[in-house]
């Protein structure tokens, strides 16, 4: 199934769409036809409902013993993780942080939540959130992505975030942005815009910073193979980063 | 970890720890709302975050256990689940649905996730007839103390189903199978799969009488 998704076949699949088990070229045809009807949206959002109860039908269990334990020490060990890779961000510590994988993995489970949010429940959100941020399969590079580190403009004060484009089809664009690591803490919306290598530009969507930091991702209706790089701009057109797609 | 909470975005400063949020509850923490424990826990308050892992584990366990059948696999998926819980604290919006359906999502994914990887079909099938009864049969002392309308009337109407119907439903709901992995163990079509779980998921969404998300105990 390709871009072309329609009700009637959307209502063939969303069942499986709801409970996170339609497959993933299916899949992304019925968000693509999600993203744009909004009938069809509110019927896999109550299907997503039955999946939510559903699960909400199974009994509960009580861990084994010293389980409340055990969670204290892994949550304290992943702070103090999260600690030392902040660190390595302000350059204390040689960086190759668990933090930016961290915030990857978060950021492309909530830019795909933000966006599965936009039809559904927590069910479709989070099977999508795990298509980018499962455990096995963490942050991946592979032929199928392109991914840049995104820089601030003229300061050098090194990485603000990162920006992964997947191939497709569809593309999506997913991208983490920490402006507070170089001390910029700017609030409000700001622009993705992919830059071609022929220099032109295309705007792909706007998000939400707070205190410098966001996560946004959405699908983009451009070929990969033409991009260059991607600019980060406020809304008054202020360059806050960019960023230079390697080979993927 | 230093937070400062501001509506429901904590925020990191640096030397105090600050939550104008909590400073309002003067009761035990045990009696706050599930999203104050959830924002609690992003704070990595430990008194907090002891009571959310406290209020939540037999649901979260329950989930995990029944997807995989293996306690210290499921141990292992819970213990992440409230470690996801934490780190996306931040992103959680109540308007989308329960604390307790939240979590209960982030806890199945996990378990289907760690299923698909340990063998290709994630169910034997006295073990999917046994989850079948577990779902439909009358509900616990403790489960009818919890459970809502809407989840009474969504246990009914799974027992209402045809067997294959809600053995369907069981593997593509709580399993995370595929229509052809149930295709493959239930010995049918690839099409007869998908119609199972197509038919059964539409008769049970015509008895959400008022969609009410995540209010399902």
């Amino acid at each position: 199934m390709g871009n072309d998704v329609t009700c009637e076949q959307l209502r063939e699949i969303g069942a499986e769409l709801a409970l996170g088990v339609l497959p993933g070229r299916q899949r992304a045809g019925a968000v693509e036809h999600l993203d744009r009807c909004a009938d069809c949206r509110e019927y896999i959002e109550q299907l997503t409902l039955v999946g939510d109860g559903l699960l909400g039908l199974l009994p509960g269990s009580e861990p084994p013993a010293g389980f409340e334990t055990r969670v204290a020490r892994r949550l304290h060990q992943a702070a103090a993780h999260d600690d030392r890779s902040r660190l390595h961000g302000r350059g204390l510590l040689p960086r190759k942080g668990f933090r930016s994988r961290a915030r990857m993995r978060l950021a492309a489970a909530a830019a795909a939540l933000a966006l599965a949010f936009g039809f559904g429940g927590w069910t479709v959100g989070t099977v999508l959130s795990n298509e980018a941020a499962a455990p096995s399969r963490p942050a991946e590079v592979g032929a199928g992505m392109l991914h840049a580190q995104l820089t601030t403009v003229g300061h050098g004060r090194g990485p603000v975030g990162e920006i992964y484009l997947h191939r497709g089809p569809p593309t999506w664009v997913y991208m983490s942005v920490d402006l507070a690591d170089a001390g910029n803490m700017y609030g409000g919306k700001i622009s993705c815009v992919l830059v071609h290598k022929d220099g032109s530009t295309v705007r792909v969507g706007t998000f939400t910073l707070h205190h410098g930091y966001g996560y946004w991702g959405a699908p983009a209706s451009v070929n990969p193979t033409t991009l260059s790089g991607a600019r980060l701009t406020s809304a008054d057109g202020t360059v806050l980063a960019t960023a230079h797609f390697g080979a993927g | 970890m230093r937070v400062i909470f501001r509506g429901r975005l904590a925020i990191r400063q640096p030397g105090r720890t600050v939550y104008p949020g909590m400073q309002r509850f003067r009761f035990p923490v045990g009696r706050l709302p599930d999203e104050a424990l959830l924002s609690g826990l992003a704070t990595g308050d430990p008194e907090l975050a002891a009571t959310f892992v406290r209020r939540f584990q037999h649901t979260v366990f329950g989930v995990a256990i029944a997807v995989l059948g293996d306690p210290q696999l499921a141990e292992d998926v819970s213990q992440q689940t409230f470690e996801r819980a934490w780190r996306h604290a931040q992103i959680y919006d109540s308007r989308r649905g329960s604390v307790t359906t939240w979590l209960t999502a982030i806890a199945h994914n996990l378990a289907i996730d760690v299923a698909r990887a340990r063998r290709p079909v994630p169910v034997a099938p006295e073990d999917l007839d046994t989850l079948l009864d577990v779902v439909t049969d009358t509900a616990t002392p403790e489960q009818l103390a919890l459970a809502d309308e809407a989840s009474a009337a969504l246990r009914s109407a799974v027992a209402r189903l045809p067997r294959e119907q809600g053995r369907a439903l069981v593997m593509a709901g709580i399993y995370g199978m595929t229509g052809q992995q149930i295709a493959d163990v239930e010995q049918i079509p690839l099409g007869t799969a998908k119609t199972r779980i197509r038919t059964a998921m539409g008769k049970l969404r015509s008895t959400l009488v008022s969609p009410k998300r995540g209010d399902h105990g």
